[in-house]
């Protein structure tokens, strides 16, 4: 599913190189929970975007469902990024739409048939607790249910892969909680999941496969 | 998916509030100024085309011929490139014509001891002839005959005309492509307003993996729009102005331009503005999408 071998990343600041991922390999295979450990600025986001291809790496292979992520081009980068469902720690949830219309819009711009909507978007509310909060907008929700929401975005187009970077930074304990139960349901679903965090107790609640980095460098595997 | 990708469109339209609202005005502007300027050459060319129908070479004969022989002439010039038609006008015909000019003072003439008038031909242009070229290549060629004695008439202050009138499309395409130009950089000032207000969004549809169409199509419709409502209250600017001033003007063109009323623009003439209008939108769109590469 994943397979990173030998991975670097090097961000230029002027002349001076900065090494955000240094020689970082692993392998996560189909339908597993991994999560990934690291005190802020260890490379956790950074990693994660090279997943989806948001960054490219500076040296090193990158795959992803197959896919040789560093080569592909246009179209097969939007492909790739349809099989992958993103959250992140501020929910980015569009401010002028619904909860609702924030789900459905993921689902319009690629293109879904407008019968299958509503009943998808529904069912991802539905999984994620929130069909009864879908005409409030963001700004009327708490952070735990603009991050529920996010999910249920994420979800609605059902993703074989889920990156969720830091999604209970920003949460208190219960939020953090139930966002963690939803995250373990869609994994239950049959979708791989890599976990970002870089709460130990998180890491420690979610009693998974967990992949440590400090400063860039994978430290440890266990799990 | 057309239809949430024209919804979107309207959506950025809203958005965009007063900028796009200036974005409109100044298309409108530009095309009313780009029609307003069309409709008046249309009529001067109108006004053109209906002189030069009526314009005559007089060939001026050094004696009047006999019978035979003027018709023999007046087939000689019938034959001649650009010719329409030819009729002979003898020298008894000239002074009745004459007389009926002077009227109640043809007695005038009645005193003259002999007809001082010259028989003449009276020479009509074909739509090919009634160019300044080809009407002096007739001349020239008029000239060379032995029975011609001078030559009157042409086309050049036709031409001067035609001239004033190349001069009026060249200043309303001028007057309009610098408007037009403002009009753009507006549209693409709303298109990039409308950019900045949507990055959020755009980044999510390039997160879920929507195609770049989708991503930039409605910016570019946001364009389009912008330019056709303005093209839209161009023309409606136009036919309002045409309504209340046409019948008001009418006395100064029909001195002026012998015309009786002046023509409103083609069908096709109000869809070329329109089109124009959606198009310099799109630039506009067009280009703020350049500026945006992410």
């Amino acid at each position: 599913m994943i397979e990173l071998h030998r991975v670097w990343k090097v961000f230029a600041v002027g002349p001076v190189k900065v090494p955000a991922l240094s020689d970082v390999s692993f392998r996560i295979g189909k339908g597993e929970f991994v999560t990934l450990h690291g005190a802020s600025g260890s490379g956790k986001t950074t990693l994660l975007r090279l997943l989806y291809r948001e960054e490219l790496p500076t040296e090193g292979d990158i795959d992803v469902l197959d896919l040789d992520v560093p080569s592909l081009r246009g179209r097969e980068v939007a492909g790739l990024r349809r099989s992958i469902g993103v959250v992140f720690q501020d929910a980015k949830l569009l401010p002028g739409r619904t909860v609702y219309e924030n789900v459905a819009f993921v689902l319009r711009v690629l293109g879904t048939p407008r019968r299958e909507i509503t009943p998808r978007v529904f069912d991802a509310l539905r999984a994620v607790g929130l069909s009864a909060r879908a005409q409030a907008y963001p700004a009327q929700l708490s952070q735990g249910e603009a991050q529920r929401a996010a999910l249920a975005r994420a979800i609605a187009r059902k993703p074989l892969l889920l990156l969720a970077d830091e999604p209970t930074g920003s949460l208190d304990e219960t939020m953090a909680a139930e966002v963690i139960d939803i995250v373990k349901d869609i994994w239950a679903g049959g979708t791989t999941v890599l976990f970002a965090t870089h709460q130990a107790a998180v890491a420690a609640r979610l009693r998974q496969r967990t992949l440590t980095l400090v400063s860039g460098r994978l430290v440890k595997d266990e799990g | 998916m057309l239809g949430f990708l024209i919804g979107e469109a309207v959506r950025d339209l809203r958005r965009a509030g007063r900028v796009a609202v200036a974005a409109i005005l100044l298309t409108t502007l530009s095309l009313a100024a780009l029609g307003g300027f069309w409709l008046v050459s249309t009529n001067v060319g109108l006004a053109a085309a209906r002189w030069r129908d009526r314009v005559r070479i007089i060939v001026y004969l050094r004696r009047e011929p006999a019978t035979a022989d003027a018709q023999a002439l007046v087939e000689r010039v019938q034959a001649m490139p650009g010719v329409a038609t030819v009729r002979y006008v003898s020298k008894s015909e000239a002074l009745g014509t004459l007389k009926q000019v002077l009227g109640k003072d043809a007695s005038v003439a009645e005193q003259l001891p002999t007809n001082p008038l010259p028989a003449s031909l009276e020479v009509t242009l074909t739509a090919e002839g009634a160019t300044p070229e080809a009407a002096r290549g007739l001349i020239a060629r008029l000239s060379t005959l032995n029975e011609a004695d001078d030559i009157g008439g042409g086309i050049d202050w036709i031409e001067r005309l035609a001239r004033g009138r190349r001069l009026l499309d060249i200043i309303g395409l001028s007057v309009g492509a610098v408007l037009a130009v403002a009009a753009i950089l507006t549209v693409t000032t709303a298109t990039t307003l409308v950019l900045h207000l949507r990055r959020q969004e755009l980044e999510i549809m390039r997160l879920v993996g929507a195609s770049e169409v989708v991503v930039r199509l409605p910016l570019l419709l946001q364009g389009m729009l912008q330019g056709l409502v303005g093209a839209v209250m161009a023309i409606w600017v136009l036919i309002v102005a045409y309504t209340i001033a046409g019948p008001r003007l009418e006395p100064l063109v029909s001195q002026t331009l012998g015309l009786e009323r002046l023509t409103f623009l083609s069908t096709q003439t109000v869809v070329v503005l329109m089109f124009a209008g959606t198009m310099l939108g799109g630039c506009g769109g067009w280009l703020a999408r350049g500026r945006t590469e992410p």
